[in-house]
């Protein structure tokens, strides 16, 4: 069956829907479709849309009015359940407009031999049997509703005296007292030191890795690190820092060709220094990395005494010199800590850490000079 | 009259009920084209209470009566309107699609008692207001 008018926009439909007997969407455009099919067993090819409409308006007022007449006969006859007498009264009472037979002798005693009934009766004999078009679901689909829990099921007792148990309990006290609102910072110490020190070290290792650059690009003599400045020898800037260190260095040979650290003034052994002043120092540096909680920092290892070394070189720039005297203070004490822990380099370590020592007075001694 | 008619013999009052009961059997076989969901709804609406579905399906086989009838009378109405004639198709002269319109269905509700004609400006089809002659399907 198709559409006979295009002329009403689906828009129109809907917008006039709302307006009509506010009977729901769903139930009205199920009451289209029976209408439709209804029309088509009757022998109509099309419709159009308003034609339709109005069948539907009437067809779901015929219902409802038939529902109130049936219940006004339950109720008049003192029930609330409507039962088939009371149908048959009310299709009687729908059909007398039009008459039907035996409208006459309505009201009698026996109503099942009424006309109506009989005349659907023949409807049903005749009509031919067309079943809705699809399946519809039981609706209205009735929700289950969340009942607000007692006082028993919350588990507390009311207030008041005069208050049952049972009824719905009282919203809690945060929803309708207002309590004032203020912002805590909670200044924990502890934690400020510790971002502080991180604060600190990650300064310090921007700054090492810094020199670092400096020394590679200059092209230095004593570097520990041997990754970076594999090939840069050169006795260049720091020559004369080298000389300067001799003094401590040499002073401690007894101990220091055990832990074979390079005196940083010949170029022969350097190499070999260097690599195993990088292996002493290697294991605290790495200690160090780790022990840092911010590991964003992929900068390959440097030692922090050897940055001490430099730093009395260029000995005029008090900028590095001062700050970096408490960090290289710190870093030598953290480093006390971790050889105190490593138990087997102990020995190397604590060579290392005094000899540095030495030079870090000696440091302090060198501006006066 | 009602003094003979509520004379009636125990006997066929039987049988009437007997009628009934069976229609009412029969009404379980038939399958309304109204679906009982639809009707159970605006029944309840109307406050008719009863659990039993064969009253449910009886009121939407009365529905469904009652609106084959109101269609049945605009059919003839549809059919009783002087076909258009075409010069070309004079084959196809009284072959016309059956439609409902809003005029049929009005003028088969009046014998029902409902009113529900439209205005004559009402436009519900692109071909409304024109000339008679140029009306096509």
């Amino acid at each position: 069956m198709s559409d006979g008018g295009e002329a009403e926009g689906t828009r129109d439909e809907q917008n006039g829907s709302n307006l009509r007997s506010g009977d729901g969407d769903y139930s009205r455009a199920i009451s289209r479709v029976a209408m439709a099919q209804i029309c088509e067993g009757v022998g109509f090819e099309g419709f159009n849309e308003s034609a339709l409409d109005s069948l539907v308006d009437i067809a779901i007022r015929y219902v409802c009015e038939l529902g109130k007449t049936t219940r006004f006969y339950a109720n008049s006859a003192g029930r609330t359940g409507c039962n088939i007498f009371d149908v048959v009264q009310g299709l009687e009472d729908l059909g007398k407009p039009l008459g039907f037979t035996g409208a006459s002798e309505v009201h009698t005693d026996c109503v099942v031999s009424s006309g109506a009934i009989r005349e659907i009766k023949e409807y049903v004999d005749m009509a031919d049997e067309v079943p809705f078009a699809q399946p519809v679901p039981q609706f209205p689909v009735i929700r289950e509703r969340r009942m607000i829990p007692s006082f028993l099921q919350m588990g507390e007792t009311p207030a008041f005296k005069h208050v049952p148990q049972w009824l719905p309990a009282f919203p809690d006290a945060h929803t309708y007292v207002r309590t004032p609102v203020w912002n805590e910072r909670l200044s924990d110490p502890r934690t400020d030191k510790i971002e502080l020190a991180r604060q600190h070290r990650k300064a310090e290792r921007s700054l090492l890795n810094l020199q670092q650059r400096l020394v590679c690009n200059g092209s230095s003599v004593a570097t520990t690190s041997a990754e970076p400045c594999n090939g840069g020898n050169g006795s260049g800037v720091n020559n004369n820092g080298n000389l300067s260190l001799e003094k401590p260095l040499e002073a401690e040979d007894i101990g220091v060709s055990r832990v074979s650290i390079p005196p940083k003034l010949s170029s022969q052994a350097q190499t070999e220094k260097q690599v195993s002043l990088l292996e002493t120092f290697a294991p605290a540096i790495e200690a160090m990395k780790d022990g840092l909680d911010s590991g964003s920092d992929g900068e390959k290892t440097f030692p922090e005494k050897r940055d001490s070394v430099f730093l009395e070189l260029k000995g005029g720039k008090k900028v590095f010199g001062e700050p970096l005297d408490l960090k290289i203070r710190k870093a030598v004490g953290r480093t006390s800590s971790w050889f105190g822990h490593e138990g087997e380099k102990d020995d190397k370590k604590r060579r290392v850490e005094f000899i540095l020592r030495q030079s870090l007075e000696n440091q302090q001694e060198l501006p006066q000079l | 009259m009602n003094g003979q008619t509520s004379h009636q013999q125990p006997k066929d009052r039987h049988d009437d009920d007997a009628t009934l009961t069976e229609f009412l059997a029969s009404l379980m076989d038939y399958t309304p084209t109204i679906p009982d969901e639809l009707v159970e709804h605006y029944l309840a609406k109307s406050g008719f209470q009863c659990p039993d579905t064969r009253l449910t399906r009886l009121v939407a086989v009365a529905t469904q009566k009652f609106i084959a009838d109101v269609a049945t009378d605009a059919l003839q109405q549809c059919k009783a309107r002087p076909a258009v004639i075409k010069d070309k198709r004079d084959k196809q002269q009284k072959e016309k699609r059956l439609i409902l319109t809003m005029e049929d269905l009005s003028k088969a509700l009046r014998e029902y008692g409902v009113n529900v004609k439209h205005q004559e400006y009402f436009a519900d089809t692109p071909s409304a207001g024109l000339d008679p002659a140029s009306r096509d399907e």
